[in-house]
């Protein structure tokens, strides 16, 4: 009898709500960029010194956040639809390690770049058999391919060696560094590019087709969307292989900002990309975020970390990391339980 | 001679068999166009077997189905739905975090290589939302509404996909009485747009306000299809319902004591509207209501396992403010969902026992094991568990054998007071039995015991006194006997006295 009038009519206080919870991740970003720029900078020796808004500062911010933020999209969706991939850190090494060595072995940039991005998709498809095929729990079934995917990256390197580089008669083809250094537009390399691309493509995917309004659908209340006809299975298979394919482009990335495949190249990626996933609003119980709020969250990350890097000595930053984590996971949970609540 | 309509649902020789039971025997009807279809009949007359049957979760032993007058075979919803057949469910099938207009076309979307294209399906679902229900705005998120317009929104994507029968089980039990008007409105603007509603209700007032025809069901067999206006009112309705005369077994006790030990005074809640009531010493009472009448709630609270306002005296103390408390104190709750509430199924039957009072089997924290096994022993003789080994899985019992290990983790905790939420629930009749004289035996050697049951057959078989329930408060108290009413309780509980009463 209470609640009957209550829903008709939204208040000030839920438009407030709604407005703070789709803008609050543009105003942390102004936040820390802006806090980042008042702190004590002659000390960003890490790039260039001088100013944290300083063009080379940015550019080079951006060019490390390449991975992430190809990354972060696709893992958004991934968690709309009620499912994690742990796998995405060594799905990455691997990729880098391959791409690593097909380029060291002669082969032309394009179809290194492509064979790289279909191995992904295997890996992704490999989640996806564990998870929607073999109905395992996709944290356990991850954490495997977690573990199996590292095991490939780092057999595939030599022994003796440490990540896939020049030496020993074999020499890196002078391309490729290009891709995740040399500027091709505003100063900015073309990995960075990439990884606008990634995003804007799932931000149409996530608004205008069916992928995306399934995966809502599949993560809020599954015997819902079953009962629809929707084929969740579906769904959440394909959502791990566009997963996998932007895991294979952020190891590209990074494989050619730093000019070696390293197979460790991607260790705690997993981590860092459920952080910045939360941070944009991602609810952990599925439906709920947004790909563009998750490349801003990608965003802040990224500039805290260079931020931190100066700031806070090296071996704080993985307990910085989880403070973090816990941060953003409890205000997900509170968040999540008002709006259940209400 | 007028031609007779094609009716819109015809079932004919319909049977379901379960290892066992038959809980569907022979079931014939047909169901008139455009109509609102009541369908009605004690727990266990097999109301929800018949309606999974329809909507495709069980497939018929024999017997056939026909709608608009082609064969309908559904083996699953999907195909229940493409057949034109649609069931609102108690729990509710939306996605909060989409837009009403999102959930209406959720599975039906146009599209053209993966991309959303707007069609006139947009048109056709906010037309149908508008027409039954205009005060729901389309582009409202789900997670904004009340549960009753959710469940409107449900009725509109059923109307929406084609459907011409919506079948809805038990739709007003979690709505307040004005949702329940906005309700019935809907549903009669249904009838009007040529959809058919099949409508389950233990609620006999609602049948009797919304019907058009109702189809009774009693022990699996169908009784009478009739349209209301041929019934004379809820007694005759009852009357089918129940058949003559209740089985009753049940012969007053003599071991009852005067003693009270329980007292519970305005017990006050979300439900609850001020419920007072005391149990005697080696007593069984029964509290008997619908579903959402309040039993679940009682019996959580005097368990302390729920907040209450009010007080409850045990032995002339107050129960504590948690379940640990009211154990200690002497009172034990078998709750209704066995499986997942009242049992370790993964535990084995000699851990399950000794479970609730580890403090019994040891000694300054050392636990004695061969204790544990005596113990376990005793109650599988004293009860007459079925199972080959006191090592067995709790999981792998038959449920009426489930039921008894809860029972004597309870006794073993040294109960006084023993609550029995649905005890019988899912319980072959045989071991149903056998648990009946359990409890009467512990009657007799002085426990007493509270029986919530919504088998009118159960509390007038076992119980000395019965409350009867109707929404959260306490309508009556019968004693039962000989002379007790069937007919009269059903009428209390199913509405049929509140109406009359101011």
């Amino acid at each position: 009898m209470s609640n009957a009038h209550t829903s008709a009519t939204t208040t000030f206080g839920d438009r407030a709500a709604r407005f703070a919870r789709n803008y609050y991740i543009y105003f942390v970003l102004v936040a820390v960029v802006a806090l980042l720029s008042l702190a004590n900078l002659d000390r960003f020796d890490l790039f260039e010194r001088g100013n944290f808004l300083n063009p080379n500062n940015i550019i080079n911010i951006l060019r490390v956040s390449a991975p992430l933020l190809t990354l972060a999209g696709a893992f958004t969706l991934l968690m709309v639809s009620g499912y994690i991939d742990l796998s995405v850190g060594s799905a990455m090494s691997l990729s880098a390690v391959v791409y690593a060595l097909l380029a060291i072995n002669g082969t032309p940039f394009l179809a290194a770049f492509l064979i790289t991005m279909v191995v992904g998709a295997g890996l992704g498809s490999i989640n996806g058999f564990l998870v929607v095929r073999l109905k395992i729990t996709p944290v356990i079934a991850t954490l495997i391919t977690l573990s199996l995917f590292k095991g490939v990256a780092l057999l595939l390197v030599e022994d003796g060696v440490s990540a896939i580089k020049s030496g020993g008669g074999l020499k890196m083809p002078s391309w490729f560094n290009d891709y995740g250094r040399e500027g091709v537009l505003l100063s900015l390399p073309a990995a960075f590019w990439v990884a606008v691309l990634v995003t804007a493509v799932l931000v149409i995917a996530q608004n205008r087709t069916l992928l995306g309004k399934y995966a809502a659908a599949t993560g809020g209340n599954p015997t819902a969307a079953k009962l629809s006809g929707i084929n969740t299975g579906k769904v959440v298979f394909l959502l791990y292989v566009i997963v996998g394919v932007t895991a294979a482009l952020a190891g590209i990335a990074r494989s050619s900002f730093m000019s070696l495949g390293d197979p460790l190249s991607g260790d705690g990626m997993e981590l860092t990309a459920i952080l910045v996933v939360l941070l944009g609003g991602t609810a952990f119980s599925g439906g709920e975020g947004r790909v563009l709020r998750s490349f801003i969250g990608a965003l802040i990350i990224m500039a805290l970390t260079v931020g931190m890097l100066t700031l806070v000595p090296a071996y704080y930053q993985t307990l910085v990391l989880g403070t973090a984590l816990l941060a953003a996971a409890a205000s997900n949970h509170l968040v999540s339980r008002k709006e259940a609540g209400s | 001679m007028t031609a007779q309509p094609t009716p819109v649902l015809q079932v004919e020789g319909l049977t379901k068999d379960f290892p066992g039971v038959r809980a569907v025997d022979d079931v014939s009807f047909s169901i008139e166009r455009s109509t609102i279809h009541c369908l009605v009949g004690e727990n266990g007359a097999g109301k929800s077997t018949l309606v999974k049957m329809l909507t495709g979760a069980l497939r018929p032993t024999s017997g056939t189905m026909t709608v608009s007058g082609a064969p309908y075979e559904p083996h699953n919803p999907n195909d229940a739905r493409r057949g034109g057949i649609a069931t609102l469910f108690q729990e509710l099938h939306v996605v909060d975090q989409l837009t009403v207009q999102e959930n209406l076309t959720l599975g039906m979307e146009r599209s053209r290589f993966g991309f959303l294209v707007s069609s006139d399906l947009d048109d056709r679902v906010v037309g149908t939302l508008a027409a039954i229900e205009p005060s729901i705005d389309p582009s409202a998120r789900v997670s904004s509404l009340s549960v009753a317009q959710k469940q409107i929104v449900e009725i509109a994507r059923a109307a929406s996909s084609g459907a011409s029968v919506i079948i809805m089980d038990e739709p007003t039990a979690a709505l307040s009485e004005r949702e329940v008007e906005r309700l019935f409105a809907v549903i009669r603007r249904l009838r009007e747009t040529d959809v058919t509603v099949i409508y389950i209700s233990h609620k006999l007032d609602e049948i009797f306000e919304l019907g058009d025809a109702v189809t009774v069901l009693r022990d699996g067999r169908h009784i009478a299809t009739r349209p209301l206006s041929q019934v004379a009112g809820p007694p005759e309705l009852i009357e089918m319902m129940i058949g003559r005369a209740v089985l009753q077994n049940y012969t007053p006790r003599t071991t009852v004591s005067e003693e009270t030990v329980l007292t519970a005074d305005g017990l006050t809640n979300d439900l609850l509207k001020d419920v007072s009531f005391h149990i005697k010493r080696g007593e069984v009472v029964g509290f008997y209501g619908l579903v959402g009448a309040g039993k679940t709630e009682i019996a959580r609270a005097l368990f302390a396992a729920d907040k209450v306002a009010g007080s409850i005296e045990f032995n002339g103390r107050p129960v504590g403010r948690s379940p640990k408390d009211a154990i200690r104190s002497g009172i034990a709750l078998v709750p209704e969902e066995r499986r997942t509430q009242g049992l370790f199924t993964s535990l084995s039957v000699r851990r399950n026992i000794s479970v609730m009072n580890t403090r019994k089997l040891s000694s300054s924290g050392v636990f004695r094991s061969a204790d544990e096994k005596a113990a376990a022993i005793e109650y599988v003789r004293k009860l007459s568990i079925a199972t080959d080994s006191i090592e067995k899985y709790a999981e792998k019992l038959s449920g009426g054998n489930q039921q008894k290990v809860v029972l004597a983790k309870c006794l073993f905790a040294d109960a006084d007071l023993l609550l029995l939420d649905e005890p019988t629930r899912g319980v072959d009749v045989g071991a149903k039995t056998e648990i009946y004289d359990i409890i009467r035996r512990l009657a007799d050697s002085g426990t007493s015991v509270a029986v919530f049951s919504s088998e009118l057959e159960e509390v007038l078989g076992i119980c000395d006194r019965i409350f009867l329930l109707v929404s959260g408060s306490l309508a009556e108290e019968v004693k039962n006997g000989p002379d007790a009413d069937a007919a009269h309780i059903l009428n209390v509980v199913t509405g049929g006295e509140r109406r009359a009463a101011p």
